[in-house]
Order: structure tokens, then C-alpha cells, then sequence
């Protein structure tokens, strides 16, 4: 039979572009004219050129907002992703355990995201929160209002306690997947427990840790909500990542030409990981 | 691959459309005393903030996706093949990898040489032709 195209179709994605264009395409149009102007308010603009990306590119401070992003997304990278492995390797396959470990992994999954923030900022206060009351009453000087180090520590156990689950997750569907051919054929073959993980179960997770990391990796480099809940990007800049450092100068100090143009240079650095992401993983597909 | 005989017209009116909404535009560009204003905003006291330079910055994104249309209305299928980054790329992949390394190409500039972006525009373009050539 022959294949008809039937261009009516394109009528159906209509209503999608129309979203996209309020939602996305005249945004984004909008921060793109404000990065080149300078406003004081009333709709009155003032062209200032690329003055305002120079001084974005030459600030200290952006700088050290991407290298905080950089070595946050470092750090629960090395930690969520081997908890998250050997959380999933130690996980019951069959049996009544099963579920529960799922729901148990899924829960911090479910809780939005400021709410996260709200309850380590209450479990990490010295005077009621039990984790800053305990490590407190242990003799640790534990303040994470005052130390940038205790507050460092307090968002990576926040971002681990989140988001390492999802990487359970992951992992263990990858594991589930493994037909139990493998498994008796390693056993017949004496095979080490390490033998089995390295030689079995980790080429069979590849994709999904490929997954796990490129996603944790995104999330984190945009992470906003939780930090700013608990620390507000403090003590000083200690926590300021480049989404709270943004929105520092847009809605608290209303530069909006500076906050335009370091909009658009954030939009084109998740552009530029979410293209990676994309690619790597169509052409991981492809090749499998 | 099968071509079509009618896509030289299809060019005509793309770069025809082009000309006329450039033409609207710089006739919406504010004069004063007699002289053109070329970045002034183009309606005064409007959220959106246009002016000449963005204006023509989005119209040259529209005629660079047209241009696209026209070449798959041309040639359809998008030209898949593997290139120097050693995974297919279509014409689109190419024409994103060219848009979003110009982007970056023009921020090193002006981050590490200066405000003039011409040999920024000029080795983006260089840019562009070795990806779409190579890539």
C-alpha cells in the first residue's frame, strides 16, 4: 500500500507551539532584549550593548558560583552514585522485602522539593533539629547558619538524602533485568562476588548509570530550591550556586539587563549539557 | 534521495519574506532629528523591549530554519551521516551544533578579547561551514 502524507497533521502540534511560544519562545525573546538594555523600571529602556555580558564574564562572582555548582555536582555525583549501587545491589529481589524497599526508596523521591528544604533546615537547627541537636550534644561545633563548612555538608547529606533513591532505583531496575542464565553460568565458573559485579552486573547497568549520572549531573548544576530553603545561599556566598546567584540579581537587586545576560549564558551551558545528555544517550541506543 | 524541481521558488519566497519583514522592521526604526535611532527601542515603553538589533537577531534565527525547510523540501530526509564527531548527524543536528557553538565562539570573544564581535561573527561562520562540510 501506498504511503499518503497528510499535512492536516501538522494542525494537531498547533496548540503545542502556541504553549511553547508563551511559555518558552517569547520569554525567552524577552530576556534576550533585556540583556542588551538597561532598565530603571516604567518599561523605559537604555541600550547598553554587550556591556552587560562583559561585566557577567569578567564578575568573580559568577565564576565562583559555577565552580560552587561545579564541585556540589562533583561531590553528590561520587557519592549518590556507589551509595546508589550498592543500595541496589544489597536490595531483595523477591519476596515480601521487595516492595517495601521500594516504597521506602520512592518516598523522598515524592516530597517536593522546598518541602525537602524546609525539613533539613528544621532537622539541622541546634536548638530543635534533631541531626544539629545530636552531632551538637556530641561535642561537634555544629552550626550551619554560621560555618560554610557545616552548611556544605548539611545541603550534600540534603541532596543525598533526596536524590541517591532515584539512583536505587535506576540501578535496580537495571539488576532485575539480568536473566538468572548469568548468575548459575558465574557460579559454575567459581566466579568471585567482585568477579560477578564487575564482569555481570555493572556492563548490565551501564545505561541506566549513564542515565543516573547524566540526570543527577543536570539536576544539580540547576539545583535552586532545596540550598536556598536551608541556607539562602549563605552563610556570605558559601552556597550561592548559579540559579540563587541569579535570581539574587533579578528579584532582589532588579538588575535585570545583568540577570538577562547571565540567563542567557546558564540557558547555553544546560543547552550545551542537555545536547551531551541527549546525544550520548540516542547514540548509546544505537549502538546497542 | 529524491529531490524537488520546485524548490528554487520556495528559496524565492523565503528570502522575498525575509526582505519584506527586514524591510517592516527597519521602517519601525525610530528617527530623530532626521537620523535613524538603530537602537532605540522600537515601541516605546513596551515590555517586550524590542529593538533593531534583536529583532534582526530572531528574524536571522526564522530565515536560517527556513532556509532549512527549503533545503529538506529540497532534499528530504535530512542527510544523515557520520562525521569527524563519530555519531550520525542530520542537517539539523548540524545547523544546532553550529548555532550553540557560535553562541559560545562569541561569548569567548567578548570574555577574552573584547567588545567587537565581527571576528567573532567571521570565525563563527568559518565555524559553521567546517561543521556543516565536516561534521
Amino acid at each position: 500500500m501506498e504511503k499518503r502524507w497528510n499535512n492536516r497533521a501538522w494542525l494537531m502540534v498547533l496548540p503545542m507551539l502556541v504553549l511553547v511560544a508563551f511559555s518558552a519562545v517569547i520569554p525567552l525573546m524577552t530576556v534576550v532584549n533585556y540583556s542588551v538594555q538597561d532598565t530603571f523600571g516604567n518599561n523605559v529602556f537604555f541600550w547598553a550593548g554587550t556591556e552587560w555580558f562583559e561585566e557577567i564574564l569578567h564578575s568573580d562572582r559568577f565564576w565562583e558560583a559555577m565552580g560552587r555548582n561545579l564541585i556540589f555536582s562533583a561531590i553528590i555525583l561520587a557519592i549518590e552514585i556507589p551509595l546508589g549501587i550498592f543500595i541496589a545491589l544489597n536490595m531483595p529481589r523477591k519476596g515480601w522485602g521487595v516492595p517495601v524497599c521500594l516504597v521506602l526508596m520512592a518516598l523522598p523521591l515524592l516530597i517536593p522539593w522546598n518541602v525537602v528544604g524546609t525539613i533539613w533546615q528544621v532537622f539541622g537547627r541546634i536548638d530543635i533539629g534533631l541531626l544539629g541537636y545530636t552531632v551538637d550534644a556530641l561535642g561537634f561545633d555544629y552550626n550551619y547558619v554560621q560555618d560554610p563548612f557545616d552548611a556544605w555538608v548539611t545541603i550534600i547529606l540534603m541532596d543525598v538524602w533526596h536524590w541517591t533513591s532515584l539512583v536505587v532505583l535506576l540501578c535496580y531496575a537495571g539488576l532485575v533485568s539480568i536473566p538468572d542464565a548469568y548468575y548459575q553460568a558465574a557460579k559454575i565458573d567459581g566466579a568471585s562476588r567482585w568477579a560477578i559485579f564487575r564482569f555481570i552486573q555493572l556492563p548490565k547497568m551501564n545505561r541506566v548509570l549513564l542515565i543516573a549520572v547524566l540526570l543527577r549531573f543536570m539536576d544539580s548544576f540547576m539545583i535552586y530550591t532545596e540550598p536556598f530553603v536551608v541556607t539562602g545561599g549563605g552563610p556570605g556566598n558559601s552556597t550561592t550556586f548559579l540559579s540563587i546567584d541569579l535570581v539574587k540579581i533579578a528579584v532582589g537587586q532588579f538588575d535585570l539587563g545583568p540577570a538577562a545576560a547571565m540567563s542567557i549564558i546558564y540557558f547555553l551551558i544546560i543547552l550545551l549539557l542537555s545536547w551531551v545528555f541527549y546525544t550520548v544517550m540516542t547514540n548509546y541506543d544505537a549502538e546497542r | 534521495m529524491t529531490t524537488t524541481r520546485r524548490w528554487p521558488l520556495a528559496l524565492l519566497g523565503v528570502i522575498a519574506g525575509f526582505a519584506v519583514l527586514l524591510g517592516l522592521l527597519v521602517a519601525t526604526v525610530p528617527s530623530k532629528d532626521g537620523v535613524r535611532d538603530w537602537t532605540a527601542p522600537l515601541v516605546p515603553g513596551h515590555w517586550m523591549a524590542w529593538t533593531f538589533p534583536t529583532a534582526t537577531f530572531f528574524l536571522v534565527i526564522l530565515l536560517l530554519l527556513s532556509l532549512m525547510a527549503v533545503w529538506e523540501y529540497a532534499a528530504p530526509g535530512g542527510n544523515p551521516r557520520v562525521g569527524l564527531l563519530r555519531f550520525e548527524t542530520t542537517r539539523g543536528d548540524r545547523l544546532f551544533i553550529s548555532l550553540l557553538g557560535s553562541a559560545f565562539i562569541h561569548l569567548a570573544w567578548l570574555g577574552l578579547i573584547g567588545p567587537n564581535l565581527w571576528w567573532a561573527l567571521a570565525l563563527s561562520i568559518v565555524y559553521a561551514v567546517g561543521v556543516f562540510r565536516f561534521v
